[in-house]
């Protein structure tokens, strides 16, 4: 759920400057900015930028001014939240690390299993059973090998599967992989409402850009999903159901496009209701919610979308019936739209 | 017909004939039968040990129902479960985690996968987890997942191999073993001359079918009973797969299990052979799922009676030797090849001898008689399991009466492997892979 309040704060001057600055410095490195290995670093990766910008670009990819995008995952230590860890796999058993990687032999004649280091080599070269002094001739006819396990030189235990645990080398905790802590780093893209911040030298010019993206009458994605939120609650408590036109285009990049994008959406805009809310979920998907209207509704207006338009129009357009709460994945599973809505 | 009808219904007609009571003489006065064949011999075979074992139960109840140790707490010695499986995906939970809590701390599970087809090793990880709460192996859990079908045999043994416990208990991937066994599994080895004991065996999906039960009064008779007598006088011809606990050192020392069919049979006799003492403890309950379709009762008796021909006849012939391997396991030898083999098909033979001899109509009126005595032995001894094992259930009993038949519809599986294993028809069996089959040297 998205927090409405993140859209009532009001920076101080000084950090919006600082953040300022910052979108500037990322429009000079091309729009994007990603983070370079460090072992040095707090998380072992940094930005190439003076200072630790970590929660400022946090606070912009809250804003929108940037889009997070995943880049790596950090496995941390619980105890001091290092990233100097040493994994490695261990004994099951005596919780020792050292172990090696043997083949176990299977002979056919006796059944005997062992690792293979315990069946003795002869002068001809096959191998001798230790159960029934047999010799292993052949592989597949005579023996085989059952993969590979891990054996323990401590304790001499077998173990295929050994549990995987990390030390700490800055402070010596010992940890199950299953415990250690997770960072994500991300990097991060400059917005069309960043961007329009640089030009305008400031970060909340206008109350309206809280609400809506930079140049087009469409709510930003944050606000949009608070929308579509606040619409499954209507639904689960006055049973209001309602539709949705989802609107995708694969125009993303080159700024004419863009121009042209905007046209369009203000041009779709003017064929909504006022109640009607219409917002981007995500670079080229669409979303409108259209209060109390069934499918037939959105169906009608779909298609006096597509006989007016017809195959100049940028977008596939399609509707959603939403008559029970559903997640927004739940909702965009079948369009495909998912990933880039998430 | 009606004749027929009436002259087979007279022998249980008490008001004729006053049932059980005539039975008994007619067959003594019977010229045609050895009364001392049919009433002596499965006597004291098959009846007066139990009798004895639960006279001697009530006089002096520590002999049979061995308490645990009193007085301050021993160290509890390490135990390995090892379980084998293909294909258990129904079961294979239920066996890991009922062993996990069996309320013994110091203990190890250690499940093979033979090469499942179905989901077996995922749902034993699952199952694992649930447990532990890992994903990988513990020190209490290990998974090994064979690459290739190897046979039951040799899967127990890649689980030995793992196995760290001091003693190692064996169970099948459809049995669970009942809260509190291993404390009472563990007492018969306060002995150091106890090689291996055996669980008391019980039938976990009894109320299944018809069948299902009629085999948990057939465990509850034959194997816990049976077994228990058995024990106590130095006789217990097999330590089962389903469950059986181990001297570590021993299996490690024959080098596991060998290859093929029979298995546990084959264990027990190496054991009995290098003069380890068996034993069972009846408070070691094991649980597990028996074939609730005549097929699949009869295809496991076939190979039940398979491997006792292979094994005990063909692999292990040299134990009649009497000055080998001593008294008791010549007797153990002799024993099971009088009463699984001989006997049955003696019968077989007598009844078709005096049906052309003495006429058609012997036949029913004989076996009406012998059904009447048997179910006088068999009234006793479900008392005495009842009394020993708590089974069967009070509200089985009146399935004693179709028991001998039930009994009679086994022999004709049993029968049939016996004839085509002494005559080598159809040798190969499906449990064994090919690549093994034709490495094992004594088939």
């Amino acid at each position: 759920m998205i927090m409405i309040d993140t859209f009532r704060v009001k920076p101080d001057g000084t950090a919006d400057e600082r953040r300022l600055e910052l979108l500037r410095r990322i429009a000079e490195m091309g729009g994007k900015i990603t983070p370079q290995a460090n072992p040095g670093a707090e998380h072992g990766y940094e930005y190439a930028l003076p200072c630790n910008p970590a929660s400022d670009l946090q606070f912009l990819a809250r804003r929108d001014y940037l889009e997070q995008r995943f880049f790596d995952r950090v496995s941390l230590c619980p105890s001091c939240a290092s990233h100097h860890l040493n994994v490695r796999e261990i004994c099951p058993g005596c919780r020792h690390a050292r172990l090696a990687n043997e083949g176990l032999m299977h002979h056919f004649r006796c059944g005997y299993v062992s690792i293979m280091s315990e069946f003795a080599i002869a002068a001809d070269g096959s191998r001798i059973c230790p159960k029934c002094n047999g010799r292993l001739h052949h592989l597949g006819t005579e023996y085989d090998r059952l993969g590979k396990a891990f054996v323990c030189r401590q304790c001499g235990l077998i173990t295929e599967n050994p549990p995987v645990e990390a030390v700490c080398l800055a402070c010596g905790a010992h940890t199950p992989a299953e415990d250690m802590v997770n960072a994500d780093v991300f990097s991060y893209v400059l917005t069309s409402l960043g961007s329009a911040a640089i030009r305008r030298g400031t970060l909340t010019d206008r109350e309206d850009e809280l609400l809506f993206i930079a140049d087009a009458p469409i709510y930003r994605p944050a606000v949009i999903l608070e929308f579509l939120d606040y619409e499954m609650k209507r639904l689960r408590h006055c049973n209001t159901e309602f539709s949705l036109l989802l609107a995708e285009t694969s125009c993303k990049t080159a700024d004419d496009e863009k121009a042209s994008l905007t046209s369009w959406l203000t041009r779709l805009r003017q064929c909504l209701r006022d109640v009607d809310l219409m917002g981007q979920l995500a670079d080229g998907v669409f979303l409108v919610i259209l209060p109390q209207v069934k499918r037939e509704a959105a169906e009608g207006l779909r298609q006096s979308i597509l006989a007016e338009w017809g195959p100049r129009l940028p977008f596939t357009l399609s509707t959603i019936e939403i008559t029970e709460p559903r997640s927004l994945t739940q909702i965009l599973a079948h369009r495909g739209a998912v990933r880039e809505a998430a | 017909m009606s004749g027929f009808l009436h002259y087979f219904l007279s022998a249980i007609d008490p008001t004729a004939n006053l049932g059980f009571s005539r039975a008994l003489p007619e067959l003594m006065s019977a010229t045609y039968v050895p009364w001392w064949l049919m009433y002596v011999v499965p006597v004291v075979i098959w009846f007066v040990p139990s009798l004895v074992c639960w006279l001697v139960y009530l006089v002096k109840p520590a002999l049979i129902r061995r308490p645990l140790p009193a007085g301050e707490p021993r160290a509890e010695p390490f135990v390995s479960v090892v379980i084998a499986g293909r294909n258990e995906a129904a079961s294979i939970g239920q066996a890991i985690r009922a062993a996990l809590r069996c309320g013994y701390p110091h203990l190890e599970v250690i499940f093979v996968d033979d090469c499942s087809d179905d989901d077996s090793v995922a749902i034993a990880r699952r199952a694992a987890r649930s447990v532990t709460g890992s994903r990988s192996d513990t020190d209490r859990v290990r998974i090994f997942a064979s690459p290739r079908r190897n046979g039951k045999a040799s899967t127990l043994n890649i689980g030995i191999r793992m196995a760290r416990g001091e003693f190692i208990a064996i169970i099948d991937a459809d049995s669970a073993i009942q809260y509190g066994t291993m404390q009472h599994w563990l007492v018969p080895f306060a002995d150091p001359r106890v090689g291996a004991v055996c669980a008391n065996i019980r039938v976990l999906n009894s109320t299944a079918s018809l069948l299902t039960r009629l085999q948990e009064i057939e465990y509850a008779m034959q194997f816990t009973v049976g077994r228990l007598g058995a024990a106590r006088i130095g006789i217990l011809p097999i330590i089962p797969g389903i469950g059986g606990l181990f001297k570590g050192e021993i299996l490690r020392r024959v080098g596991g299990f060998d290859t093929g069919l029979g298995d546990d049979t084959d264990m027990t006799m190496k054991l009995r052979k290098q003069r380890w003492k068996l034993d069972m403890s009846i408070d070691a309950i094991v649980w597990t799922i028996v074939p609730e379709t005549r097929q699949h009762l009869w295809r496991q008796r076939m190979r039940w009676e398979r491997n006792m021909v292979k094994i005990r006849l063909s692999k292990h012939r040299d134990q009649f030797l009497l000055g080998r391997y001593g008294l008791a396991n010549a007797f153990v030898a002799l024993q099971l090849l009088f009463i699984r083999l001989t006997l049955p098909w003696m019968g077989l033979i007598g009844l078709l001898f005096i049906t052309v001899v003495y006429g058609p109509l012997t036949v029913p009126r004989l076996l009406t008689d012998v059904y009447c005595i048997y179910l006088i032995f068999l009234l006793v001894k479900s008392l005495i399991a009842r009394d020993l094992a708590h089974t069967p259930q009070p509200t089985n009993f009146w399935l004693l009466f179709v028991f001998p038949f039930y009994r009679l519809m086994l022999r004709v599986p049993v029968m049939y492997a016996q004839f085509c294993e002494l005559f080598r028809i159809g040798a190969k069996h499906p449990y064994v892979p090919d690549h093994i089959w034709q490495e094992i040297p004594w088939w």
